[in-house]
Parts: C-alpha cells; structure tokens; sequence
C-alpha cells in the first residue's frame, strides 16, 4: 500500500538533456566549474546554504529559504523536472542555480545564490542556467522574476527581457518577465561565457566533493553587538576593543 | 515649434560661452549678465564618447550613448548620440528632443545623428 | 604663517558599515584623540558630501561635536565634492596657520550605502552641470569614459595599462587591514582570459568594472595642531607644508584642453611652492584614483612623470610599493574605497602613517615627503597637499 501511495506522491520526470559542465576564469584569476548535480548530493549542499536563511540583508534570507526548499523538494521528488547547477572553485562552493523544465518550449528560472561577493560568480552562473534552457534543452523561452533590485536590474533592465505578465511566476505567482531565444541569441556575447571541456583534474577537483564556501554571509554573531559591528570587521572591532578602556579614568 | 539651445554671447567683447554664465569668461566686464542668446549650430564632429552600462535609476534603457561634439562654430557640447556606432571625428548633425523625462518633468536636449 | 603639524589619526575601514553617519564620524575622531593623547579640541571640521540627501542629515558638524561632548568648540561641516577631505584639511590648517586656533581636528565621513546603487549613482552624478550635463543622463563614469577614449586616442594608454592599475591597487589593499575590497584579481582573471567581459564588463566604455572604485562608508580623522602642541608629543613629527586649491570649468566639454587637468597641474604647483618642495623630492603619493585613468593623469599633472609618460612609469613598475614612486600603497580610491567625503582625509591618514613609518608591509623606506591630491567633481576644483616629516 505504502509503495503505491508514494508512487501517487511522485512526479514521473521527463528525461531531458543533462547540463554539460564548463569552467571560466574569474577575475582574481582562480578557476571556476559549473556542473549539474544530482539528487545524491543535495544532502552536501543543504547545510551551506541553511545559514543564509539568518543572514536579514541583500535579500539572502528569502533567496536562501526558497532555495533550501527547492533543494529538499528535488531530493525528495516533490518536484516535477528540476535541475540543479553548482559553481564551485578548487572545490569550494561559489553558488547555486535551478530552475525547472515547464514543457518542450517554455523553462522556468528559479534561483541564482551566489555565496561570494566581489566576482561577478552570480553573472556567471545566471548565463550558465539561461545558457542550459535556451541552447542546451533547446527552449523558446525561460520565465524569470527577481526578488532584489539588484537582480531586477541586472537581468530585467540590462537584457531588456520581454513582459510576460499574463504569465504568474512559480515563485510566488507574480507578474514573469521573459528570456527568449532572440534575446538569448543577441545576448549571446555575455550568456555564452566559459569554455568546454573542463579539464580532467578540474572537474575532478569539483566532483570530489561539495566543500564550504571559502567567504559566505554571515549572519550576525551576537544579536546586540550585530547592530555595530556586524560589516565593520576589521578596525570597528579592534579599536572597540581598545576604547573599553577610555573614560574609566 | 523647433526648440532651440543657446549659446551666449557677450555684449562687451563678443566671447560666446556654452552653457550659460553670469560673467564673461573672457573680458570678465560685461556687467554680469549682459549676453545676447544665439542659437547653437546643429553641425559639427564627435571629439569624444563613451557607452554607459550604468545608469540612474530613472533611465530604464540598458545602454545611453554620449558624446561631446565639436560645433561648426568651434564651441563644444555634450549630447547624446543616435547613431549605432559612433566614431571619433564622425559628422554629425543634433536635433532638440526629448532626453530624460523625470516624473513630469521633461528635459530637452541635443540629440545628434550621423550628418 | 605658523607651522602646522599632524599629531594625531584615526580611521574606521572603508567598506559597508552598520551605524550611523555621525558614528562613522566619531569613531576615527576617538582613535586620533588616543593617538596623540589630546582631548582639548578648538575646532571641528567635518568634510561631507552627502549627509543631507542621503542620510537626511544637515548641520552634521554640529551634531558630531556634540556626540564628542566636545561643545563649545566651534564646528563646520565642509562639502567640496569628493574633494571636501582635502578642502577640511585645508581649513584646518588655515585656523591654526593665522594662530586663531592651536589644535583643530579635521574628519571626514560618508555613509553611502544607505541608499541603493542607482540612487548613490545619481547622487554623485549631480556634481555634473545641471544643464549642460545631467540632463542628458551623464554619470561621472561617463565624464570619465570619455576623458580616457580621448586620452587612449591622443597617448597610447591602453586597457591593459589601465587594468595594471586595479591589480597594483588591490594588491596594496591586501596589505591595508582598512581597505574595502581586500580581494587579488590578476590581468587574466579582468583582461586576458575568455570570460574577462563577464568579470569586468563595461561601465562606461572604455572603463570597465575594475576600473571605477567601489561605494563605500567610511570616516577618517586627522588632528593639526601649532609647532608648541605638536613638539612636545613623543611621536615623529610630521608637518603639513604646503596647501593649495585651483577651480576649473564645471562643464567638461568647456575646459581649454580636452586631454588636460589643469586644475591638478595648478594646485601641485601652489602647494609645492607653499612647502619649497619639488615632485622630485615626493617619496610617497596618495593620488586620487576614483577611476584607474586618473591616477596616470594625475601622476602626470603634478609632475612626477613626463605628460603623456604615466602609463609607461606604470609599465616599469615604477609607481608599486618599493619602486621609485610608490603610488596608492593603501590601495588607492579603487581598493581601499572611497566614501566620497572621509576620502580626501583617508588620503592624509596613509600618508602621516608612511612618514611617521607606521605602515607596517605597505611601508616605504625613508619617506620623508609625501603627496595628496583630492580631485573634486571631474577634475573643475582640486586640493593638493604636502607633507614632510622632520
């Protein structure tokens, strides 16, 4: 009875091409993998990406909660044909992407959690997953919201992405905006970005293991304290520490 | 009605100055004020431009292309540029249109095509 | 004129900073204080830009005095783009040069970030002609791009010698525990390699990403005080020399030479002059590099390099620390960041600590003179200041 039950529960996938793995160069000159991974290694990804759900700026507690969801959705299968990329450099954790087949024509972005600033990682991985639907599973169109202003204006001003309002976003159900193939191909310049294949000891490095993000957010230590010093971490501290001593004369 | 953008010219010494200052640049005696507005010619060449990425908020366009262009007059300004592939150098001929509108203000400006 | 010497500094990192603007103004106020261990203070300048459109704040020096429990000294808020450091430092020096004041303390503080991007574009955007300029959608990037295609054209500066800029900067802020972005990149990484566009897309072409500095919170202090305060502390004594200002025409596309910033050229001059000191004697440099062009240009306008031969010294690794010149050992306005009021006293900070040799790995041998320039608007009002150590 129980096996049945759970057959009812589980959505049967459509099989679609897998994501083949590619690699790009950042700008400190460090290497880095973009691959797809499967059900097996959520379990590697979840405790990375738990903290950000504490971390109240940049939007990083919505986009974390809603990923961790969608990450225990898919291990699960609760989910009906979702995929999910990571980046990783020297093995690190750089960021996650997913989203989701709809049908043949239409694909649905969900996510881009980049876990380290200052490297364009989340415009790599961004192209990495538009680059999968359009090019890869050959869609027309991927359906794309943004929960930042930052993503707004990275994606919905900057590609000038076509209004789709009739359409409501899975995530949420708010007015989708669209990436289509013309886009897509005119964009082509900064969407195709990195190179195939990724070389041996790389990708090597990469499927050995899912390890911590070298530089996350981090959520506040000390609620109090997280008030003053939670982004000043370097001369806040040290010369709080020293002005203890002031006016105790 | 086609708008205009002046220049002003100094009722002492007759130095034209873009855009427009209290006092002569030139003579510096002209009684502060006292300047005759003429019309900016529409001809010159592109001395310069550049293609901005980031805009303010209110530009909902991805990209803005602006120049400096060098009037047939030997005065220069600085417009936006229609043209898809600007060069320095290249001939060019503004009109007066419409370049930012905020809330309900709207700001008219050179806007130059390829001559 | 009375000699005018720097007895005491205090900074906080320049980054992304959680408390309020006036904080960020008393925190390096508090650190220059125990520096020099003085606590009477005459005067108060605060340099600001823009305290009362983005954090809704006017009379700012006022409401810093007072957290400072440092009333009834007067108090001034100073606002000259992102030269209202330097014009502080300069005001300062002024009160205690005439003898109306013998210790004056001088901070500079910024707290951009608590507006988003775009509007903190716009903000700095309005130093651009009203008219002439900002209408058209103009961003100081823009100004900028244009300056350096015309520069490109006329000198051969490249790209590449641009991006040598960022990568020398953002090594310098690995060393500079204060420093906003402490993060390496590498030519391959922004230039060379096949996804250089996405890691250092355009901005405002040719400037790319790498080449503009970040946004940034931040304050800085410096304490000036008269010849009798200054000899009797235990520190090495570093004297404020030479000052000096020079205007130039708002609007860009107006100034006489189109590749010239004259108002860099004249206000080196002044100040040299003031403090009977030659570039050639300059041992140590902060330039004011809020885009990696203007470091070259500047190093050029002040005299430390032939017009039209900065990006060449670069090549040679001229400007690095433990070159000839070294340039921006604390990481320049590109890496240490630049909160556009605190900048121009961030600038001074670097340059006490170099010839007082407290600059721990980013030291410079034997500095005995150093060199500021604070660049306001693009280019149309500049502050030059002169250090020597003695």
């Amino acid at each position: 009875m129980s096996v049945d039950l759970e057959k009812m529960l589980r959505p049967v996938d459509v099989s679609f091409p897998p994501f083949p793995a590619k690699f790009m160069t950042l700008a400190d000159g460090q290497e880095m993998v973009v691959r797809q991974i499967g059900r097996d290694e959520v379990p590697d990804l979840l405790p990375y990406v738990e903290p950000l759900i504490h971390v109240e700026r940049d939007f990083y507690d919505i986009v974390a909660v809603r990923v961790y969801a969608e990450l225990l959705a898919y291990q699960r299968y609760r989910v009906q044909d979702e995929y999910v990329l990571v980046a990783q450099i020297d093995g690190a954790l750089a960021a996650i992407v997913n989203g989701r087949r709809v049908n043949a024509d239409v694909g649905m972005s969900f996510h881009t959690l980049a876990l380290r600033r200052g490297l364009r990682i989340g415009a790599h991985a961004f192209a990495a997953k538009m680059e999968y639907h359009i090019d890869i599973m050959g869609q027309k169109e991927v359906l794309v919201v943004a929960e930042s202003p930052i993503g707004f204006r990275r994606w919905m001003i900057e590609y000038q992405l076509e209004k789709r309002f009739e359409v409501p976003h899975e995530l949420g159900g708010v007015p989708s905006y669209a990436l289509t193939k013309e886009i897509f191909d005119r964009a082509r310049g900064s969407l195709v970005v990195g190179r195939r294949p990724v070389p041996e000891r790389l990708l090597a490095k990469a499927k050995a293991g899912i390890l911590p993000p070298s530089d996350p957010p981090k959520p506040p230590a000390d609620a109090l304290a997280a008030r003053r010093a939670k982004s000043d971490a370097t001369a806040f501290q040290h010369e709080a520490d020293q002005f203890a001593g002031l006016g105790k004369k | 009605m086609q708008r205009e953008i002046y220049a002003y010219k100094c009722k002492k010494c007759g130095h034209l100055h873009y855009p427009y200052r209290m006092v002569c640049r030139e003579c510096k005696e002209n009684g502060y004020n006292e300047f005759e507005a003429v019309p900016l010619p529409h001809k010159g060449k592109i001395l310069t431009f550049t293609r901005v990425h980031n805009l303010p908020a209110e530009f909902d366009v991805a990209i803005l292309q602006l120049g400096i262009v060098e009037l047939e007059n030997g005065l220069r300004i600085l417009g936006q540029l229609a043209m898809e592939h600007p060069k320095i150098g290249m001939a060019v001929e503004g009109k007066v249109e419409i370049v930012r509108c905020a809330e309900y203000e709207k700001n008219y400006g050179m806007v130059f095509y390829e001559a | 004129m009375r000699d005018v010497y720097a007895i005491g500094v205090g900074i906080t990192s320049f980054s992304r900073l959680d408390y309020p603007l006036t904080e960020i103004a008393c925190y390096p106020a508090l650190m220059a204080m125990k520096d020099c261990g003085i606590h009477k203070i005459d005067h108060v300048y605060v340099a600001n830009m823009g305290a009362s459109r983005l954090n809704r704040q006017t009379g700012l020096a006022s409401a810093v005095v007072d957290s400072l429990s440092l009333t009834p000294a007067g108090a001034e808020a100073i606002e000259n783009g992102p030269a209202s450091g330097a014009s502080a430092i300069k005001q300062g020096f002024m009160a205690v040069a005439s003898g109306m004041n013998d210790v004056v303390m001088v901070i500079g503080a910024e707290r951009m970030r608590e507006v988003n991007n775009l509007d903190a574009t716009d903000f700095v955007a309005t130093l651009s002609h009203p008219l002439a300029e900002y209408i058209y959608g103009v961003t100081l990037p823009a100004l900028a791009g244009m300056f350096t295609r015309l520069y490109m054209e006329k000198y051969g500066v490249t790209e590449r010698h641009l991006a040598m800029v960022a990568v020398k900067n953002h090594a310098n802020a690995l060393l500079n525990p204060f420093a906003h972005l402490r993060q390496p990149i590498t030519l391959a990484g922004i230039l060379d390699s096949p996804e250089a566009m996405t890691n250092n897309p355009y901005v405002a072409e040719p400037l790319r990403f790498f080449d503009c500095c970040p946004v940034s919170d931040g304050g800085a202090c410096i304490i000036l005080a008269c010849a009798d305060v200054a000899k009797k502390l235990k520190k090495p004594l570093v004297r404020l020399a030479g000052v000096g200002q020079a205007t130039d025409t708002l609007a860009v596309h107006e100034r006489v030479s189109p590749t010239d910033l004259t108002a860099v050229k004249l206000s080196s001059q002044k100040a040299f002059r003031m403090a009977g000191r030659e570039p050639s004697d300059v041992s140590v440099a902060e330039l004011h590099d809020a885009f990696t062009i203007l470091e070259i240009v500047e190093s050029e306008e002040v005299g430390f390099f032939e017009k039209g031969a900065g990006h060449l010294a670069l090549e040679r690794g001229e400007t690095q620390i433990g070159g000839r010149l070294p340039i921006n050992t604390s990481g320049g306005l590109k890496a240490k960041g630049h909160p556009v009021g605190a900048t121009g006293v961030g600038q001074a900070h670097e340059i006490v600590l170099q010839l007082r040799g407290e600059a721990g790995k980013r030291q410079v041998k034997n500095a005995r003179v150093g060199f500021t320039c604070n660049f306001g608007g693009f280019g149309n009002n500049v502050v030059s200041l002169v250090f020597v150590r003695e």
